[in-house]
C-alpha cells in the first residue's frame, strides 16, 4: 500500500556551477498539506519542477504517486500552478480554463461544471468572460490556481499560491485546501509567508538547496527553541552557518 | 499523438486571435500592402526619364525623290514616349551641362550631316561619314541608363523598318509556350504569396513561442498530458489555415485589382503554401529557443526577411544571382515554394512537374518539425 504521495531521495540539481538542490530527502504523506518554506533561491521551485517532470535531476530520485519521475503516466493525476502567471492574456478566463479542460480530456459538460465550481471558489464567477489581460494581478493568480485544478488532480503542486492575494481571500484559500485535504487530495505548496505555514500539516525549511528542518510546524519551532517559524528559520540558519 | 489535444491548441490560437485585432490586421493587411506597394513600385518599367537631344543634323534632300529627309528627327519621333521625356537643346555644351547638374539623365547627340551620311552609307558601305549617335548618360543609375540605351536602339530599329531598311533577320517572341501575355504582376504574385506567408508565419510563431516560454505557459502545458508533438501539430494546423486564408486574400486582390493570370490548379498552389507555412512555423519555434525575450527575438527578423527577399526568386530569378551565391537560394525553403506556386499558376503545371519542390518542402518541414519538437523537449533538462 502506497502511503506517500511524494518521496524524494538524495535529490540534487545543478544549473552550471550553481547548486539549486543539494541531496534533498523528503517524504510527503498522502492527503496532507505540505509546505516548502525558505528564502528565494532555496530550491523550492526547482524541487516542484522536478516532481512535475519539467526538469531532470542530476542525482537522486523523486517518486510521485509511487512512480519515478519524470513519468508521463502521473501527469493526469497532478495539478501544477507555476509561480509565473502562466495564463494566456489574449484569452478570457473561460478560454484559459477550457484549454486546460480540453488538454486533460474532460467533456464539454464536465468542463462547464468544474469551471463553475472553481470560479465560485476563487470568487471570479462574474469575470468569466473577461480577458485575462484586463484582470488585476491577484485575480490572475486566482485564475491560475483554478486552471491547475480543473481536472480534479489527486496531487496539487502550488508554487506560491497566495502571493498577491488579499488576507480575506487567503483565509478562504486555506479553508478550501482543508476541504480538498478531507477529500483525500495532497497539496504541496511553497510560500514566503511563515505565519501561513502554520496551516500546513508538515513543513520543510529549505536553504541553499539543503533541508534545514522538517516536521510539523510545532516540532520545527520547538527544535529551534523559538516562538514562531520566522524566528525558528533564522535560528536554524545561524546554527547551520556556525557548523560549516 | 492525441488529435483532440492538438486541436485544443489550435482552438486556443484562434480564440486568442479573435481578441487580438492588431495581429489579425497585420496578418491580412500586411500582405495586401506588400503586394500593392511592391507590385506597383517594382513593376519593372522605367518611365518618364528626362533626356535632352542635340540634333546637329540639318537633314538633306533625297537625291532621287527630291524631298527633304531627316533620319535624326525620325528616330527622335520613334522614341518610346512612356520611357523618355525628350527636350531639344541647341548645342553639346548645353546638353552636357544639363546632365552634369542633374536636370537630365542623358544627352543624345546626332552628328552633323547624319541623315546624308546614313543615306550615302546605304548606297556605298565604304562611305566614311559619321553616323554614330552619341548617348552620353548619367550611369550613376544603371537601370535608368540601360532603359535609355534600349529605347534609343529600339527607335533606330523601328526607323530602319519605317524606311524599308529592315534587317533580313527577325525575332518573334509573341507565341510563348508558357505565360503568354504575362505581365510583371503575374510573375510577382506567386512570389509575394510565398514571401508573405513565410515571413509572417515565422515571425508570428517566433514571437508567440517566446511568449509561451517566458510567461510560464509552456511549463504549465508541459505539466499536462499534452505532448510536445501535439503542441507543434496544433500550431501547424492553425498556421496552415491562416497561411491559406492569406493566400486567398492575395489571390482575390491579385485577380480583382491586377487581373493576374492563373492557368493551373489553384488547390495545388494552396497545398504548397500550407506546406510552406508548416516549414515556417517549425523554424519560428526553433528560433524561439534561442531567444530569451521578445526583444531578442526581434533581432532575428532581418535574418529571416533579407535572405528570403533577396535569394528566393521573388523579384528576380535565381539565375540572376551570382553562381557562388546560388547554393544559398536552394538552401532556403521559400525558393521551392516560389518556384512551385509560379509553375502551377503560370505554367499550369501539376504535381507531376513540381514534385521536386514538394519533396524539398516536405523534407524541410519534416526536419524542422523534428528539431522543433526536440528543442521543446530540451527545455526539460
Amino acid at each position: 500500500m502506497q502511503t506517500f504521495a511524494v518521496e524524494v531521495k538524495g535529490l540534487t540539481k545543478k544549473f552550471g556551477s550553481f547548486t539549486a538542490l543539494d541531496n534533498l530527502n523528503l517524504n510527503i504523506a498522502l492527503g496532507t498539506v505540505y509546505g516548502l518554506l525558505g528564502p528565494n533561491g532555496a530550491g523550492k521551485t526547482t524541487a516542484i519542477k522536478i516532481l512535475c517532470g519539467l526538469l531532470r535531476p542530476n542525482g537522486g530520485e523523486g517518486y510521485v504517486l509511487g512512480k519515478k519521475v519524470p513519468n508521463r503516466s502521473i501527469l493526469p493525476e497532478i495539478g501544477y500552478m507555476p509561480q509565473e502567471t502562466a495564463l494566456y492574456l489574449d484569452l478570457t478566463v473561460h478560454g484559459n480554463m477550457a484549454l486546460y479542460g480540453d488538454l486533460f480530456g474532460l467533456s464539454r459538460s464536465r468542463i462547464a461544471e468544474r469551471e463553475s465550481e472553481l470560479l465560485d471558489f476563487v470568487a471570479l464567477q462574474k469575470w468569466k468572460d473577461s480577458l485575462v489581460s484586463n484582470l488585476s494581478g491577484g485575480m490572475k493568480h486566482r485564475v491560475s490556481l483554478a486552471c491547475s485544478m480543473i481536472h480534479e488532480p489527486k496531487l496539487l503542486f502550488l508554487d506560491e499560491p497566495t502571493v498577491g492575494v488579499d488576507p480575506e481571500l487567503r483565509a478562504a484559500f486555506w479553508e478550501y485546501f482543508d476541504l480538498l485535504k478531507k477529500k483525500g487530495v495532497t497539496i504541496v505548496l511553497t510560500t514566503h509567508y511563515m505565519d501561513e505555514a502554520q496551516h500546513c500539516d508538515r513543513i520543510a525549511l529549505l536553504r541553499q538547496g539543503q533541508l534545514l528542518a522538517e516536521g510539523t510546524p510545532g516540532d520545527v519551532i520547538k527544535s529551534a527553541g523559538a516562538t514562531n517559524l520566522e524566528e525558528a528559520f533564522l535560528a536554524l540558519a545561524k546554527r547551520e552557518d556556525g557548523r560549516s | 499523438m492525441n488529435i483532440h489535444r492538438a486541436l485544443a491548441i489550435t482552438r486556443r490560437i484562434f480564440r486568442g486571435l479573435r481578441r487580438d485585432r492588431r495581429t489579425v490586421a497585420l496578418m491580412f493587411l500586411a500582405p495586401i500592402v506588400a503586394m500593392c506597394v511592391f507590385g506597383l513600385a517594382f513593376s519593372g518599367d522605367v518611365e518618364d526619364v528626362k533626356v535632352v537631344v542635340v540634333n546637329l543634323d540639318a537633314g538633306f534632300t533625297h537625291p532621287e525623290l527630291n524631298v527633304p529627309v531627316s533620319f535624326s528627327q525620325a528616330i527622335v519621333s520613334n522614341f518610346d514616349k512612356e520611357v523618355l521625356k525628350v527636350d531639344p537643346v541647341a548645342d553639346v555644351e548645353e546638353g552636357v551641362r544639363l546632365v552634369r547638374e542633374g536636370s537630365a539623365y542623358a544627352v543624345i547627340i546626332f552628328p552633323e550631316r547624319f541623315s546624308e551620311s546614313l543615306y550615302m552609307k546605304s548606297q556605298n558601305p565604304s562611305y566614311s561619314g559619321d553616323t554614330t549617335i552619341q548617348v552620353r548618360e548619367d550611369r550613376s543609375n544603371v537601370n535608368v541608363a540601360n532603359a535609355i540605351t534600349k529605347s534609343v536602339s529600339d527607335a533606330i530599329l523601328k526607323t530602319a523598318q519605317d524606311v524599308g531598311q529592315d534587317l533580313p533577320m527577325k525575332v518573334d517572341a509573341e507565341d510563348a509556350i508558357y505565360g503568354k501575355g504575362a505581365k510583371f504582376m503575374d510573375f510577382f504574385v506567386p512570389g509575394i504569396m510565398a514571401f508573405v506567408v513565410f515571413m509572417l508565419t515565422t515571425l508570428l510563431t517566433l514571437i508567440s513561442f517566446v511568449g509561451e516560454r517566458t510567461s510560464g505557459n509552456l511549463e504549465r502545458l508541459q505539466s499536462t498530458p499534452l505532448r510536445e508533438s501535439e503542441l507543434v501539430v496544433g500550431y501547424a494546423i492553425a498556421f496552415s489555415i491562416i497561411g491559406m486564408l492569406q493566400t486567398v486574400v492575395l489571390l482575390v486582390i491579385g485577380v480583382a485589382a491586377f487581373d493576374i493570370m492563373i492557368v493551373g490548379n489553384i488547390v495545388l498552389a494552396f497545398a504548397v503554401i500550407a506546406l510552406l507555412a508548416i516549414v515556417s512555423l517549425s523554424l519560428g519555434i526553433l528560433l524561439s529557443s534561442l531567444a530569451k525575450r521578445e526583444a531578442q527575438a526581434i533581432q532575428f527578423f532581418p535574418l529571416i526577411v533579407l535572405p528570403t527577399f533577396l535569394l528566393a526568386g521573388i523579384f528576380w530569378p535565381v539565375e540572376a544571382i551570382p553562381g557562388w551565391l546560388r547554393p544559398l537560394s536552394y538552401a532556403i525553403p521559400p525558393s521551392y515554394a516560389v518556384d512551385a506556386t509560379r509553375s502551377v499558376m503560370l505554367r499550369g503545371w501539376g504535381i507531376g512537374e513540381i514534385w521536386i519542390d514538394i519533396v524539398a518542402l516536405c523534407g524541410f518541414a519534416g526536419a524542422f518539425l523534428i528539431v522543433a519538437i526536440l528543442s521543446l523537449k530540451r527545455g526539460r533538462r
